[in-house]
């Protein structure tokens, strides 16, 4: 293996790190500060602690994967970097949920958008939630410290003709679009961000902050499940925790018991309420869990004249919010209007069909276009989220009921979508949903989504943003965490991952992740070291 | 079981399809892992160990597949075979990744499948899946894709999804995409594709 890479050179100069599938017999560690997690929340906290001198322990469930590991292919990858082998979904099944399982979190695996929390948010939550130190103003430095830290910058390339197809109908119907930020450095424009970046270019977590904590002796066990935050008097004692085996998904019987002073749970926004319903910690409101959100997405695929080739080029670097804000924070639900990259398995998993006409549609894979639409849930009566809940054996699922306001967004979303790929020339539109066909002019199209029955199932919806669970708030009977993610029962315990949203962010949400975990981390070294 | 009734048993249908997978079980269906299966039975060498699919899925998927690739699969018969028996053994791998849970649901489903009395009435396919032709299995797929029961709309998509993702996200069936994989200058360059 290359030594140029930084996951590999550090892993021969002796960083700490234990593959738990290897160990044989159960072991006790202490260190001052346990975090649970090495994503967005996880990485950000253990870099910025241990910078301070404290002693950090990581704790990540999925395996660590690195460069030698990105070979740009669908089929590893998705089975070992993502959550149940991406078959995880909501708990009827009706919505498919995207996440990272693996040294790096979601970052590992998400497509490199990096936007700020946008001022509508935080103006909304500091006005509901008492967040008033979450002000837009007050939020900027932490913005702009995280921005560097990751390499964010608009994207400086042309935009692939699947994104550009997105800016050229927006421009037809006088729609605003704008170029996403993303974080890389050096990018090759490949396209396979979603696979786990083979060229390093990508500043997730696992090249930045996971680098920056085990260069300041933190120590991070993969491959290590938490299963068990066990309390002693009002304090947690320790973390109980199962190795998994060397497939990385059955455990292997080893257990690790964890001590601290503190623990930071990052465990994403399903992970984390899991880990604290299962941990049976004081919740006298019964607030862990609730408020569940994740940006439901829905899309449609356009068949261009030419090729489009939507499985190169950087995946996402055109968006549209002319739908998001347009109505009113709190109105009928806004959404951001984005493009995903098309590989085969991602397309056929996502284009719901068998058969000659799964055959002919997927046949035309290279002139395929598509648009997603993200609705921003959560700022509604009328969109109280979802619950994750315990299964029998203890693992979290969510629930998360599509409500008739959403099922209106998306049907408005359908259109808007189909209405700007016409705009820029589709030859056909088809909405994902079972009982769309091909429509072949805006009027079809128009007529047709205007009748397609809006139910779980029918429609095809998918989630790549966890959100809630642990909501953040000033009032202790409506939060789970206060506003600097310190647990309001628990002295010891923080949080510091998108659960603690108090609705969704309304973009994606890693820089979000990142900048609140650094304001709290940095609070939160303050008071261990002093 | 009619349908109707199945309808009536309404928000109790996870703990109905618990149920079945207990009988299935007792009454003989194969729902432990398959194992290496013997040259003869896949038609392919047997090196590959089966650590989810049992024997009754196996010939569940010989049946649904060719419905599921009409069109897609190669004509040539030892081809066909081995593409179908490949990428039932890619269905394995990935659900073996899947964990637990959803192993759990995956087996109440492929075990509502297999065992005979629920097969007929909710799956509406009358002979056991070795016996069912490919214009059966083809109708068997619309009506769950068309019924007005979540329930069966899902079952639909968790078998189509498995296959496709299985099928066509493979390097064998790029082709029939149009997709050319990575870019060769980009795999000619890094030092993950060097002496692999």
């Amino acid at each position: 293996m290359s030594m140029n890479d930084p996951i590999a050179r550090g892993l021969a100069a002796g960083w700490k790190v234990t593959d738990a599938s290897t160990l044989t017999s159960n072991q006790t560690a202490e260190a001052d500060v346990v975090v649970i997690g090495t994503g967005a929340g996880g990485g950000t906290t253990a870099e910025i602690l241990a910078r301070q001198g404290l002693a950090v322990i990581l704790v990540e469930e999925g395996r660590l994967y690195y460069q030698k590991d990105f070979k740009m292919d669908e089929l590893t990858s998705y089975a070992n970097l993502y959550q149940e082998g991406m078959s995880r979904t909501t708990a009827d099944g009706a919505i498919a949920i995207l996440q990272g399982r693996c040294v790096g979190g979601s970052t590992t695996v998400n497509w490199t958008s990096s936007f700020r929390t946008p001022d509508e948010t935080l103006t909304y939550w500091s006005r509901q939630f008492g967040l008033d130190s979450l002000a837009p103003d007050a939020m900027a430095p932490w913005f702009q410290g995280r921005e560097e830290r990751h390499t964010m910058a608009p994207w400086q390339t042309d935009p692939n003709l699947n994104n550009d197809i997105l800016r050229q109908g927006c421009e037809k119907l006088g729609y605003t679009w704008q170029v996403i930020p993303r974080n890389v450095k050096g990018c090759w424009n490949s396209g396979y961000c979603g696979v786990g970046c083979p060229t390093n270019a990508k500043q997730g977590a696992l090249l930045t902050t996971i680098p920056g904590a085990l260069d300041n002796n933190a120590r991070m066990y993969h491959g290590l499940r938490a299963e068990k935050l066990v309390m002693n008097q009002d304090r947690i004692d320790h973390l109980k925790a199962s190795a998994m085996g060397p497939d990385g998904v059955t455990p292997s019987g080893v257990t690790v018991t964890l001590k601290a002073r503190h623990f930071v749970v990052a465990a994403s926004a399903i992970g984390s309420p899991g880990l604290l319903l299962r941990s049976q910690l004081p919740d006298p409101h019964q607030r862990v869990g609730k408020r569940s959100f994740i940006h439901p997405v829905n899309a449609t695929v356009a068949r261009m004249p030419a090729n489009v080739d939507p499985f190169y080029g950087a995946p996402q670097s055109i968006y549209s919010d002319q739908f998001n804000f347009s109505q009113g924070v709190d109105g009928p639900v806004g959404y951001k209007l984005e493009v995903p990259p098309l590989h085969p398995a991602m397309a056929a998993g996502v284009v719901p069909g068998h058969g000659p006409d799964q055959l002919a549609d997927l046949s035309q894979l290279a002139r395929m276009q598509s648009v997603i639409a993200l609705l921003r849930d959560g700022f509604h009566e009328q969109s109280p989220g979802g619950t994750v809940t315990l299964r029998d054996d203890g693992s979290p699922v969510l629930d998360y009921p599509v409500t008739d306001y959403l099922w209106q967004g998306i049907r408005q979303a359908y259109l808007h979508m189909a209405e700007i790929q016409f705009a820029a020339g589709a030859e056909a539109v088809r909405a994902m949903h079972l009982d769309s066909t091909w429509y072949k002019t805006w009027a079809e199209a128009k007529a047709a989504i205007a009748e397609l029955p809006m139910k779980p199932h029918r429609a095809r919806l998918f989630t790549a943003h966890q959100m809630g669970g642990c909501s953040m708030g000033s009032n202790p009977e409506d939060s789970v965490v206060n506003g600097f993610g310190e647990h309001h029962h628990v002295p010891n315990l923080s949080i510091h991952d998108a659960s603690i949203f108090p609705t969704s962010i309304g973009a994606n949400p890693q820089l979000s992740v990142y900048a609140l975990a650094a304001r709290n981390s940095t609070r939160l070294a303050q008071k261990l070291t002093s | 079981m009619n349908r109707r009734s199945f309808l009536k048993t309404g928000v109790g249908g996870a703990v109905f399809l618990g149920t079945v997978s207990l009988t299935a079980g007792l009454s003989g269906c194969a729902t432990a892992p398959a194992g290496r299966v013997s040259a003869v039975d896949s038609r392919m060498d047997a090196s590959y160990r089966f650590r989810f699919l049992s024997k009754d899925d196996i010939a569940l998927f010989e049946a649904l597949l060719p419905a599921m690739f009409a069109g897609a699969l190669p004509e040539e018969p030892n081809q066909r075979q081995f593409a179908v028996a490949a990428t039932i053994e890619r269905i394995d791998q990935g659900i073996v990744q899947f964990g637990a849970p959803n192993q759990k649901e995956l087996r109440k489903l492929f075990d509502l499948l297999n065992f005979a009395p629920t097969r007929v009435t909710l799956a509406r396919v009358w002979s056991d899946w070795p016996s069912v032709t490919t214009g059966e299995a083809d109708a068997f797929l619309n009506r769950w894709r068309n019924s007005r029961i979540g329930l069966f709309n899902n079952g639909y998509i968790a078998l189509s999804k498995i296959a496709n993702v299985a099928f066509y996200g493979h390097q064998n069936q790029w082709h029939l995409t149009g997709y050319p994989g990575p870019q060769e200058w980009i795999v000619n360059v890094l030092p993950q594709f060097k002496n692999t």
